[in-house]
């Protein structure tokens, strides 16, 4: 029996589509806290404030990340939820599951806490949604000994990491994204466990510029999956596709009728930098003009692949809009080897490198991104020790100012300010 | 010269207790010794709350250290 009017809410049970709502009500048969989760979200929609507040020193031992404390405002109302903090796990990479460890992780939950959960966070956590304070240690407890399962990061950590599909179904993955997902994972424990940044800093890695984690949006060190050498075109197939004999992009579209498909109007005249051609029936690729978007693989998977000289892009400084706006990564490094077998040992270096720098010079709250815009590219550049390349330049120049260092010019120079202001008088 | 472990450890103690600020940045630590990494101040810091003598405060998204007793607390507050 409901606890609270829900009027406003219930308005959200109504389309054709499922409604958390009515998953709240389910699960508040069975955990009663659920109904004052109802109650204060009801009065959030109606004062159109939140009603949460969040802070205070809630973990467990030697852990600073993982659980954020969450208090009602008004416990007096909603006595259900004046504690209800969410726990962060760390998911597994690419969200691969065994359905017996999801069912454990449920019994625990439903035991130590709401019952409710959030399958993931913008993060890529499994989340567990509300519980009380002396619940936290032995939750954490039974996670870590029974189920060998680790929270995830919060607060000024390293968010815990995520990563795309990758060669365990995807036959586009440059690299293997769950072994540099893992791997780096187990070697920055302690970065993800405790704080160790000014704010939050995040890894994601996608096999391919498809990037299904839209890491480029998304995470403070971007790693994308590329190929340098050739796109692999197999002649016979593109005859298929232009015959009609193979639909395109794997029949995705196909409960429309868009017509014959047409290569001229649907590959090549929509490959950004116009580097598609048809010469006497065969498809052919200027390989050093592609920009690596993927369009023309994606539509016609079965003629066209990456390469096989494959690495990835490394991209640094995206952010979600809270502070400034957001902000897609800068383009850092256009090819690196991503080698399980020597520990990811560049990306390591760069890593370390960044975070070295970005802890000195960035402020409380600044995102590596936030930094970069701060102290501009060419300082970012210098730090890390990297050549300004072509690629960096996103925009034909606008600043008609070139400044030079004495030592970037041969020969150098010698500087008398004081003779020049005797010329030119300010 | 750097400090040693125990003198950095005792200087950020000292800080989180005599700040008039109960929570503290990360950052906050580095003036302690100029000469010392930031990551290596961090790994004290934290090395303070397994002793027990320093606790994490979470806003939700940045975390904070405090002396253990000063940080302020929702809990206590009667929530
Ligand atoms: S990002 Fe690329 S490699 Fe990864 S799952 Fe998506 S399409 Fe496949
Ligand atoms: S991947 Fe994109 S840029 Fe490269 S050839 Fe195909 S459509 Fe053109």
């Amino acid at each position: 029996m409901a606890k609270h009017a829900t009027p406003l809410l219930d308005e959200l049970e109504k389309g054709p589509w499922p409604s958390f709502v009515t998953d709240l009500k389910r699960q508040a048969e069975k955990s009663p806290q659920c109904w004052d989760i109802l109650g204060q979200m009801e009065l959030s929609y109606k004062d159109r404030i939140t009603h949460w507040k969040h802070g205070g020193i809630v973990g467990v031992f030697g852990y600073g990340g993982g659980i954020v404390g969450r208090y009602s405002d008004s416990p007096d109302k909603f006595p259900g939820v004046a504690h209800f903090h969410t726990v962060r796990l760390n998911q597994p990479s690419s969200k691969f599951y065994r359905t017996d460890m999801l069912r454990k992780v449920c019994d625990i939950w439903e035991k130590r806490g709401s019952g409710m959960t959030n399958f993931h966070g913008s993060t890529g956590d499994l989340v567990l949604l509300g519980t009380t304070t002396d619940q936290l240690e032995p939750l954490f407890y039974q996670m870590t000994h029974e189920l060998n399962w680790d929270l995830g990061g919060s607060g000024s950590n390293l968010r815990t990491p995520s990563c795309c599909l990758g060669k365990a179904r995807c036959e586009y993955a440059c690299y293997d994204t769950q072994a540099a997902c893992y791997g780096l994972t187990m070697k920055y424990q302690d970065e993800i466990h405790r704080p160790a940044f000014p704010y939050k800093f995040k890894f994601k890695f996608s096999g391919c510029p498809n990037d299904c984690v839209a890491s480029i949006a998304r995470s403070d060190l971007s790693v994308i999956g590329t190929w340098r050498d050739d796109i692999r075109i197999d002649q016979a197939m593109v005859k298929k596709y232009m015959a009609g004999e193979i639909p395109a992009e794997g029949n995705a579209h196909g409960s429309r009728n868009w017509g014959k498909f047409d290569i001229q109007k649907e590959v090549i005249n929509l490959c950004p930098t116009g580097c598609m051609s048809l010469d006497g029936g065969a498809l052919k690729i200027d390989n050093a003009n592609c920009t690596r978007c993927m369009h023309c693989i994606n539509v016609m998977p079965r003629a066209l692949r990456p390469g096989t000289d494959t690495g990835a892009t490394i991209l640094c400084g995206a952010k979600a809009p809270i502070l400034e706006g957001a902000q897609f990564a800068t383009m850092i490094i256009p090819f690196m080897k991503i080698d399980p077998e020597n520990e990811f040992e560049e990306l390591v270096e760069l890593i370390e490198k960044i975070w070295d720098w970005w802890m000195e010079v960035g402020k409380n709250r600044e995102r590596v991104g936030e930094t970069m815009q701060r102290l501009g590219l060419p300082t970012f550049l210098e730090v890390m020790e990297l050549d300004p390349l072509p690629q960096h330049v996103k925009e034909p120049r606008s600043n008609p100012y070139v400044f030079w260092k004495e030592e970037e010019v041969e020969g150098g120079w010698e500087r008398n300010v004081k003779e020049f202001r005797k010329r030119h008088n300010m | 010269m750097a400090l040693s472990k125990d003198e950095l450890k005792a200087a950020i103690l000292k800080k989180a207790m005599e700040s008039p600020k109960p929570q503290l940045y990360v950052k906050d630590f580095y003036a302690c010794d100029p000469d010392t990494k930031p990551r290596d101040i961090k790994k004290a810091a934290n090395e303070l709350v397994t002793d027990g003598k320093m606790v994490f405060w979470s806003s939700g998204s940045t975390t904070m250290y405090a002396a253990k007793g000063r940080a302020k607390d929702e809990s206590a507050r009667g929530v």
